[in-house]
């Protein structure tokens, strides 16, 4: 049946078996991606996905259960499952549903019509014969693979509520292989928006780069260094922290930042944003996974901590309002807190006023000598949320004299994020 | 779950065009997480996952489909829409299904599904009781459950036709010590290829305190000062190493496309003659273990490496067609709406002939480390890097005060070369591996090992 159709199924059966407080969450989708190697369509894709998750609120205890199999056989068992789910639940704080009442942004909708899987295909062979033609070096084992999908996310309620997102996404990937004197370099570069908005000239280029700068990347002897961080580098870092900034795991004592509202926890040069309709993202959401309106809102501002995220259950036992940021990592996953565009917000130009600002130069001239860092990796083990602590591989570049000196690579940066955050200069 | 009538037709649907071979995968899967903290339940998870993944291969090019339905019309559209990506006439037009039964090496004695919460959370609760109770410095306890019964279904253009029923079992608990606003951390969890007989194996008690008294450690040890020295690496999850900066390398995702730094190298010596690796897919009730593969080979015992000479690689069909090899049962997808590709079970390196004691005294000034953490590599140059959960000091054979803060940091091509000697008890510790074919379980080990030199980041 349509998904219509067994909702329709579920909000009767709920009236039968007299459940009050339910919400539906319905996630649909569909992508075309397409690989390829040497100079052929090495793989050809297309996926269809779709999934419903019942939750049912009995005396403040939320019960959960998913399907992606819509019979009205499957919609009984749904609500029962959840039901007897609730029922074993001890956590004694109360899960809410949303009501009615919140504004909700509207989102300018794409309307340039969805690329054909020829064209995905087209520009994939582009961008690998660029990667091939940006230096001689590049040899097979290069890939560029090409992606558009489009999801909807729908949440309704027995407040309610009923609210749709659609997100129409593009997504290309450069990931080359180059080789010298019998070693084996890789690169890569993404990119994602709009397929015809993608300069594949600069993607093939910067990708050829990354796999080229780490020819001949010495590691660099131990010691304390001044660092600067790309902004690349960073997100990936701010990304693998962003869940210290989640009430629920403050309130669970997992986050050290739990208790410090209103206290500088970072550089007064710090102001830390999560936006969910950050331009350039594309990913423009207007509801959170509980139906909360989503908002941009400073997280950290000149180094101060504003506000942790919430969701409605951490708000309602602090005291505050939702900030909107309860998320499903899927649609069958339990209630959680994340930020949606998490970033640093650009600062101050670093050299005195009156001169241009020249960004990324003008830092490495201020920091004279040490390591300018463009990549981390391992961040899923070498980095512990609960105690801040991280030690990652990394790559970049020696900061000499002020400027970019030699490659470096497979050294470790060792540091902690809360004493990170309070050191950046 | 899906009738034969139907199954050929949509086979003949996906090769309507001009493919070599087809192949429809069809999956239902119930599964269950439960979550605690501080002993009491918090969150529970419970989802079906039901869908089809329809492949065609011509040559070495593969066009795959896939929908979140089994019924009819969705499977002949997943079907259709894949035969549309190639363009040609068929030239398979007669497919003869034959069913073959391989089994079930991995009996199971309680299905999960038809157990009650209750019991599931009693277990878990007792897992916290024996972390919190360990010490006053542990300050957080959570705890969690997962079962999976996944079923699966491989009908190939061959006229092979296959089903099979994996029902995997795990719990997890992790606690937290903390003391003048500093925390550390330390977990335990154990899973199999079994239902909730698992609980009669495990101590729920002993699991909490086994991760308690890690962060305690943790929580009093100081900083490890970064160098190069020899390493004695602890059984278990200490495979972890092996199984992210060989294993990988090994796959022939990875080789097919010459990416693998251990590509062409078939017969020559990759490794120290001390070490013989193996990828097992058939050990009972592993957690990596399988009867069939998610392309219907059944399960095999791979012997990757023999006394230091690679003699295979971990295959697939796809890129076994590429290689010129035949599949090794390796073939392996989270669920169909990933396409399979090759991929680890059980991997582990076999027991040598050293005495644990001796590798220990062996070692003048070094780390022990007895827990591995995760960590990440590169397949391409085999660079890796992986965190110390739990590590001490080495000083003249004997096993100080613990450290925190170590890292291993090398090449996977160098530590396998560097691997002197070799301990006699092997054991193997549950992880899911996440690759391009999605999240799979599968199981790492080894005896204890001796590294003679490898860099250890640190303060």
């Amino acid at each position: 049946m349509t998904y219509q159709e067994f909702k329709e199924t579920v909000v009767s059966i709920t009236e039968e078996m007299q459940i009050a407080d339910y919400e539906l969450y319905y996630t649909e989708g569909d992508s075309t991606s397409v690989e390829i190697y040497q100079e052929e369509v090495k793989g050809y894709s297309v996926e269809e996905d779709l999934g419903v998750c019942f939750r049912c609120i009995i005396d403040g205890r939320a019960g959960y259960a998913s399907t992606e199999n819509l019979t009205a056989e499957e919609a009984r068992s749904l609500v029962v499952r959840a039901l007897d789910n609730a029922a074993s639940i001890e956590s004694e704080e109360e899960t809410f549903l949303h009501e009615k009442g919140d504004t909700y942004a509207v989102c300018p909708q794409d309307t340039s019509p969805s690329p054909t899987g020829g064209e995905l295909i087209e520009s994939a062979l582009a961008l690998q014969k660029k990667m091939y033609q940006a230096d001689p070096r590049v040899s097979d084992g290069t890939q560029a693979m090409m992606l558009y999908g489009r999801q909807k996310y729908a949440l309704c309620n027995s407040k309610g509520l009923d609210l749709e997102d659609v997100i129409s996404l593009a997504r290309c990937y450069g990931m080359p292989l180059v080789s010298e004197g019998g070693e084996m370099y890789d690169g890569f570069e993404s990119k994602k928006g709009r397929l015809q908005d993608f300069d594949l000239d600069a993607i093939a280029g910067k990708a050829v780069e990354d796999a080229v700068s780490t020819i001949g990347a010495d590691s660099v002897p131990s010691g304390k260094y001044t660092v600067v961080f790309s902004n690349k580098a960073m997100a990936t870092l701010l990304q693998t922290y962003a869940s210290v900034f989640s009430a629920e795991q403050a309130q669970k004592g997992m986050s050290l930042l739990a208790g410090k509202e209103g206290e500088r926890i970072a550089a007064p040069s710090v102001t830390i944003v999560d936006d969910p309709r950050y331009e350039g993202s594309y990913v423009m959401r207007t509801f959170d996974g509980e139906g909360v309106a989503a908002y941009a809102k400073n997280v950290v501002e000149d180094g101060v901590l504003v506000t942790l995220l919430h969701n409605l259950k951490t708000a309602a036992k602090a005291g505050v309002k939702s900030t909107g940021n309860a998320s499903k990592s899927s649609y069958d996953a339990v209630v959680g807190i994340s930020p949606f565009t998490f970033y640093i917000k650009a600062g101050q130009c670093p050299v005195a006023s009156g001169e241009t600002c020249r960004g990324l130069e003008d830092m490495l001239a201020l920091a004279g000598e040490g390591v300018y860092i463009t990549e981390l990796s391992g961040l899923h083990a070498g980095a512990n949320p609960i105690t801040g602590d991280f030690s990652l591989s990394s790559k970049g570049f020696l900061i000499s004299e002020g400027r970019k000196g030699a490659p470096v690579k497979n050294f470790t940066v060792s540091g902690n994020f809360f004493t990170l955050l309070l050191e950046i200069e | 779950m899906l009738s034969r009538e139907l199954i050929k037709e949509a086979l003949k649907k996906a090769l309507a065009t001009g493919a070599d071979y087809g192949e429809i995968f069809a999956e239902h899967t119930r599964s269950k997480t439960i979550n605690s903290i501080s002993g009491k339940t918090e969150k529970i998870g419970d989802s079906v996952i039901s869908g089809v993944g329809i492949r065609i291969f011509k040559g070495n090019r593969c066009v795959s489909g896939s929908a979140s339905s089994l019924e009819r019309s969705s499977v002949l559209a997943c079907a259709a829409r894949v035969a549309d990506a190639l363009s040609g006439t068929a030239q398979i037009t007669d497919i003869v299904l034959r069913e073959r039964l391989f089994g079930d090496i991995h009996p199971i004695k309680i299905v999960p599904v038809s157990v009650e919460n209750s019991y599931k959370i009693d277990f878990m609760r007792e897992m916290s009781l024996g972390a919190k109770e360990y010490s006053s410095e542990i300050s957080q306890v959570r705890g969690s459950y997962a079962e999976v019964d996944h079923k699966i279904l491989i009908a190939t253009s061959d006229g092979l036709l296959a089903q099979d029923r994996q029902i995997r079992s795990r719990v997890s608990v992790s606690a937290i010590a903390s003391r003048e606003g500093e925390n550390q951390t330390g977990s335990a969890s154990p899973g199999a290829r079994r239902g909730l007989e698992l609980f009669e194996l495990l101590d729920p008690r002993a699991l909490g305190e086994k991760a308690a008294a890690q962060a305690v450690t943790m929580l009093h040890a100081g900083y490890i000062k970064a160098g190069n020295m020899p390493v004695a690496i602890e059984n278990g999850f200490g495979g972890v190493i092996f199984h992210e900066a060989c294993g990988h390398s090994l796959e022939a995702s990875c080789v097919a496309l010459g990416q693998s730094q251990f590509a062409g190298k078939l017969g020559t010596q990759i490794a120290n003659p001390k070490v013989t690796a193996i990828d097992d897919g058939t050990i009972p009730n592993a957690w990596g273990s399988i009867n069939i593969d998610d392309e219907g080979t059944p399960a095999q015992r791979n012997v990757l490496i023999e006394k230091g000479i690679l003699k295979t690689y971990m295959i697939d069909k796809l890129n076994g067609r590429r290689m010129g090899m035949a599949s090794t049962g390796n073939s392996r997808r989270q669920s169909y709406q990933f396409e399979p590709t090759s991929r680890m079970t059980n991997t582990y390196i076999a027991a040598g002939e050293d005495r644990d004691e001796d590798i220990i005294a062996s070692i003048e000034y070094g780390l022990y480390a007895k827990s591995m953490g995760g960590g990440s590599v590169n397949p391409v140059t085999g660079q890796f890097n992986f965190a110390v959960n739990e590590g001490y000091i080495i000083r003249n054979g004997k096993i100080c005060e613990p450290v925190r803060g170590a890292s291993l940091i090398g090449k996977g091509s160098e530590i396998l070369m560097d691997i002197d000697m070799v301990g006699r008890n092997v054991d193997r510790a549950q992880g899911m591996c996440g690759a391009s074919s999605g999240s799979i379980p599968t199981d790492v080990g080894q005896p204890l090992i001796r590294v003679s030199s490898i860099t250890v980041g640190g303060r």
